[in-house]
């Protein structure tokens, strides 16, 4: 395996290993999401046809918010016994460094989404499972382009004064597309659309996914740098 | 550098100010009234020259932002940070205009269509930018980090343009008001007033440099010879 995926997967495993054994992030980002999905129940009557509609609507919002928690989360943890410092004086990329984080906080948004869909088929009664294999790419390549600006932003909020409160103020504008292409994916596939129906909401996601991932890890350096 | 860009500024801020004397007459008089839209499509004489602007103000904060990262010398960061300001301040001209202009035409203050959205969704990202500018710490990392979102805000421009206009598609679709084939004597007005506009781009560009220019001398003087008064 060439040096750089080595080191990424070092990193990665890192924050994985980490948060396995903590567990406090992502039992407080399912928590957070859990209650919004609750919340959203009351602001809309349950069981009518606009809770049905606005599903979609209320999964991204849920895993948003909840996704925000965690990536902040995953920078403050770094600050502690300034093992920042560290991964900066280890010979690691800094590439590399942005994606090991990256991924981790992938897979602990993906483990979220994992676990507020069940919830949603029960909370909102709307049918998820016959629609999963049409729902998973534009699940997929949302949350990548979601932890791909995500971690980025993050790594620079905490370092000003406001701290993770001006991640989502300078998240969500940039997240537009790729929240409109998942909601919209997710809304036509519950419609019953199939895949090439949707392939220009994947062409979207795919393309914001893939140009954030590199641009962040070419501007990861210049955030990180003390 | 920093005399010579006020200099600058006033010819082009001079140049500006008869364009803009001669703008209204054109734009009002010059050119013929619109048969559908009539008095109200007069606005679009200075609401596109304005967003022509905030793109322009917007592209320089790119180009600006990677001069920085890239060579990381203190003046790219004032000239992106200045470019961000008036384009902001030009966004926020389109976003005040637009309204007028599509209440009487379109029925309503506002539709979601794709060039509002992304309009106003460029609006937010540098609303970001300059809460970036002031909640920061350290000055050198706030540079650093604005040119970051500089760089992706103007980035994301195209997927927001593309997306909002898949968006609204599967909806009513909304009647583009622009048209393209504009007549002649609306062509000559418009065209004018686009230069103007830029002009004056230009010209406030230019002045607000000088002056952030201006203000790191003073800063650099006070150091010098240990003033230590508190900034007011």
């Amino acid at each position: 395996m060439p040096l750089f995926f080595r080191q990424v997967s070092a990193v990665f495993w890192k924050d994985f290993k980490t948060e396995v054994r903590t567990k406090e992030r992502l039992s407080a980002m399912c928590f957070f999401a859990f209650l919004v999905l609750l919340v959203f129940n009351f602001a809309f009557t349950p069981d009518s046809e606009t809770i049905g509609s606005a599903a979609p609507g209320i999964f991204w919002i849920a895993v948003t918010f909840a996704g925000f928690m965690g990536l902040t989360r995953s920078f403050v943890s770094e600050r502690e016994n300034d093992c920042l410092t560290g991964l900066l004086l280890s010979p690691a990329d800094r590439g590399a460094i942005y994606l090991g984080k990256m991924l981790a906080n992938l897979c602990a948004m993906l483990f979220l989404e994992a676990l507020i869909l069940p919830l949603m088929v029960v909370f909102l009664n709307i049918a998820v499972w016959q629609h999963l294999p049409r729902l998973l790419p534009g699940l997929l390549l949302g949350t990548l382009g979601f932890a791909a600006v995500g971690t980025l932003f993050a790594a620079m909020s905490i370092k000003t004064r406001l701290q993770e409160a001006l991640l989502p103020m300078l998240t969500l504008p940039v997240l537009v597309p790729a929240l409109l292409a998942a909601v919209e994916s997710f809304r036509a596939v519950l419609a019953g659309d199939s895949l090439s129906d949707i392939s220009a909401w994947i062409i979207i996601g795919g393309a914001f996914a893939l140009l954030f991932v590199a641009a962040c890890v070419l501007l990861f350096d210049y955030v990180i740098e003390e | 550098m920093g005399k010579q860009l006020y200099r600058w500024s006033r010819i082009l801020g001079v140049l500006a100010l008869i364009g803009m004397l001669v703008a209204p007459w054109l734009a009002l008089v010059y050119a013929s009234v619109e048969r559908q839209m009539g008095l109200a499509q007069k606005i679009f004489y200075f609401h596109v020259p304005s967003a022509f602007a905030m793109y322009a103000a917007f592209f320089l904060v790119f180009v600006f932002s990677i001069l920085y990262l890239v060579r990381s010398e203190k003046r790219w960061d004032i000239w992106a940070s200045c470019a961000a300001e008036v384009g902001l301040l030009f966004c926020t001209l389109v976003l005040l205009t637009g309204p007028i202009w599509a209440k009487p035409v379109w029925g309503a203050w506002w539709v979601w269509d794709a060039q509002l959205t992304l309009t106003l969704v460029l609006w937010l990202i540098f609303v970001a930018y300059m809460m970036l500018k002031s909640y920061s710490e350290d000055p050198l990392q706030s540079a650093r980090f604005r040119a970051v979102l500089g760089i992706i805000g103007f980035l994301d421009a195209p997927l927001i343009h593309y997306s909002t206009r898949l968006w609204r598609t599967q909806h009513p679709e909304v009647v583009r008001a622009e048209k393209i084939g504009l007549p002649p004597d609306m062509l000559v007005a418009f065209v004018f007033c686009s230069i103007v506009f830029l002009l004056l781009v230009a010209a406030v560009l230019a002045r607000r440099v000088s002056l952030e220019l201006a203000r790191e001398e003073l800063e650099s003087l006070k150091a010098r010879f240990h003033v230590t008064e508190s900034r007011t």
